[in-house]
């Protein structure tokens, strides 16, 4: 049995390695790849979005909207309530968006606020964005950043640990008028579920 | 008070013991206390890092080392810089106004043609100075050179080939050229050249110490040439690809002399203050308007864009 299952170990290796050198001699799909090319320690993989050039478009293809990305990292805030204010740009305009945080109360909406006005201002020295205005936001979100961990003493001797949070910012700006989503009415639902309902069919019916 | 205690403790005996004969032996003879246990307090099975700790790094080690009496060699951080390009261009050249925009058969025009560069006297000391370190420099054969590094040079740029760039390009000049260019795609061409180019102007500054001689040679150069410069998302920011430009430029050309492996490199650009404006860029720019006070009002009418003064400017 130990023989049979060194055997077969032995074949497993030969096999690997015949995978390898057949497959390095042609080059290997882009889907499988034996290398981990995910995140790094420390990947800022958002800041880098703003590097990638795109080649030169040809007169007759529409023109290519511009992309700006921005972030602001470790602000001293929880990221779940600055989910919340994400949450509500998502889809405005930058004007939009700017009034809306100016007038909210919280922490969050501040420092978000000075996050966009320097993505814009940043589209249009650097990006080539002709009217600074013609921007919505793309994508809003926010993230976990690194924690400091404090001790928060408790009677008897017990003791919990504490979170100081942080948390990053993340947003995306994109040339143009922002997207409209299409408003369904209540009979426009009605309507589909009636014919939802009327096409369904019995299976192994007579 | 302890024979009040006992005569208490006495009765108290008589009372409960029947039969205790011991009675005064009883009283006398110490009872053993109950058993006292030390109780433990609860097992800390963790103890947090004192809260101390933080205010406790205010000693200095270089302090206590110097009162101990140990030396330590001061380390210099020396790192040596070699200058290879001057800051800027010393003595400019001036470009006749009109170069190139008279036509030859006028006498103006004559006259351009036929001046040489022999009529500046320093001019001429300064090319006697470079064929002493270099002596295969002819002004004839320079100009076909400069032009060659010019367009190599560019073609670079285009690739964004960082070594040759600056194999071919000062250090000074190497920063203006790609500033801002680092993710954009341009595309460049050089059509043809419209007039052979000419060796103009010469000059042999030295830096910091005497001797140490750099020569600076203004070539003309008239080419056609296309450009189109496109931004990072592929749209077109300046120019245009198939349109080519005629262009008048004055290119300075560096070497330092001293330095047996120097280069002649592309230093900067003349830009006469008669040269015509640039295409503009296809873009709306927003041009701030004037500062106003609180009790002012923006006259549109009376406003007038503020121009930048014509003056000759060297890049």
């Amino acid at each position: 049995m130990a023989a049979a299952g060194a055997g077969s170990g032995f074949s497993f290796v030969r096999s690997l390695s015949g995978l390898f050198r057949s497959s390095r001699l042609a080059a290997p799909p882009q889907r499988l790849s034996w290398l981990h090319t995910g995140s790094s320690l420390s990947s800022k993989s958002w800041e880098r979005k703003n590097l990638k050039v795109f080649p030169p478009q040809q007169p007759e293809e529409p023109r290519r909207p511009a992309e700006i990305h921005h972030c602001r990292r470790q602000i001293k805030y929880s990221k779940d309530k600055m989910w919340y204010l994400a949450k509500m740009i998502r889809g405005m305009s930058i004007d939009e968006a700017v009034a809306q945080l100016e007038f909210n109360d919280k922490k969050g909406a501040k420092i978000m606020k000075e996050v966009l006005l320097e993505a814009q201002e940043m589209a249009v020295k650097t990006h080539n964005v002709e009217y600074k205005s013609n921007l919505h936001v793309a994508e809003s979100f926010s993230s976990k950043g690194k924690y400091l961990k404090r001790i928060r003493y408790h009677g008897r001797g017990m003791f919990g640990i504490m979170d100081r949070v942080y948390c990053h910012y993340f947003v995306k700006l994109v040339e143009g008028p922002p997207p409209r989503t299409e408003q369904k009415t209540g009979l426009d639902q009605a309507k589909e579920y009636v014919q939802m309902l009327k096409d369904r069919t019995v299976i192994h019916s007579l | 008070m302890a024979m009040s205690v006992r005569r208490t403790l006495v009765g108290v005996y008589r009372g409960t013991c029947n039969s205790l004969k011991t009675v005064e032996a009883s009283v006398e003879v110490r009872h053993p206390l109950p058993l006292v246990l030390p109780a433990r307090t609860k097992k800390r099975y963790f103890i947090p890092p004192a809260v101390g700790i933080k205010g406790k790094q205010q000693e200095d080690p270089e302090a206590r080392a110097r009162a101990a009496g140990v030396v330590i060699q001061q380390q210099y951080m020396e790192r040596p810089i070699n200058i290879a390009c001057t800051a800027g261009v010393f003595d400019p050249y001036i470009p006749p106004e009109g170069d190139a925009r008279l036509s030859t058969l006028s006498k103006e025009g004559l006259k351009q043609r036929t001046e040489q560069i022999r009529q500046s006297a320093a001019s001429q000391l300064a090319i006697r100075k470079i064929k002493e370190h270099d002596s295969l420099f002819s002004t004839k054969t320079f100009a076909e050179q400069a032009q060659e590094i010019f367009i190599e040079a560019h073609r670079a740029l285009t690739q964004f080939n960082k070594e040759k760039l600056h194999s071919l390009v000062t250090e000074r000049c190497y920063p203006e050229m790609t500033r801002g260019n680092r993710h954009k795609t341009i595309r460049w061409s050089f059509v043809e050249s419209l007039e052979p180019p000419r060796v103009v102007h010469a000059r042999c500054p030295d830096m910091v110490t005497k001797g140490n001689l750099y020569g600076q040679v203004t070539v003309r150069l008239h080419s056609k040439q296309t450009l189109a410069i496109y931004d990072r998302f592929g749209r077109l920011m300046l120019g245009s690809e198939e349109q080519p430009k005629d262009v008048l430029e004055y290119l300075i050309i560096e070497r330092h002399l001293i330095n047996p492996y120097g280069r002649w490199r592309l230093h900067g650009k003349i830009v006469p203050s008669w040269a015509p404006a640039k295409d503009p860029v296809i873009k709306t720019i927003l041009i701030p308007g004037p500062q106003l006070k609180p009790w002012q009002e923006y006259d549109t009418l009376n406003y007038e864009v503020p121009k930048p003064a014509a003056v000759q400017w060297y890049k």
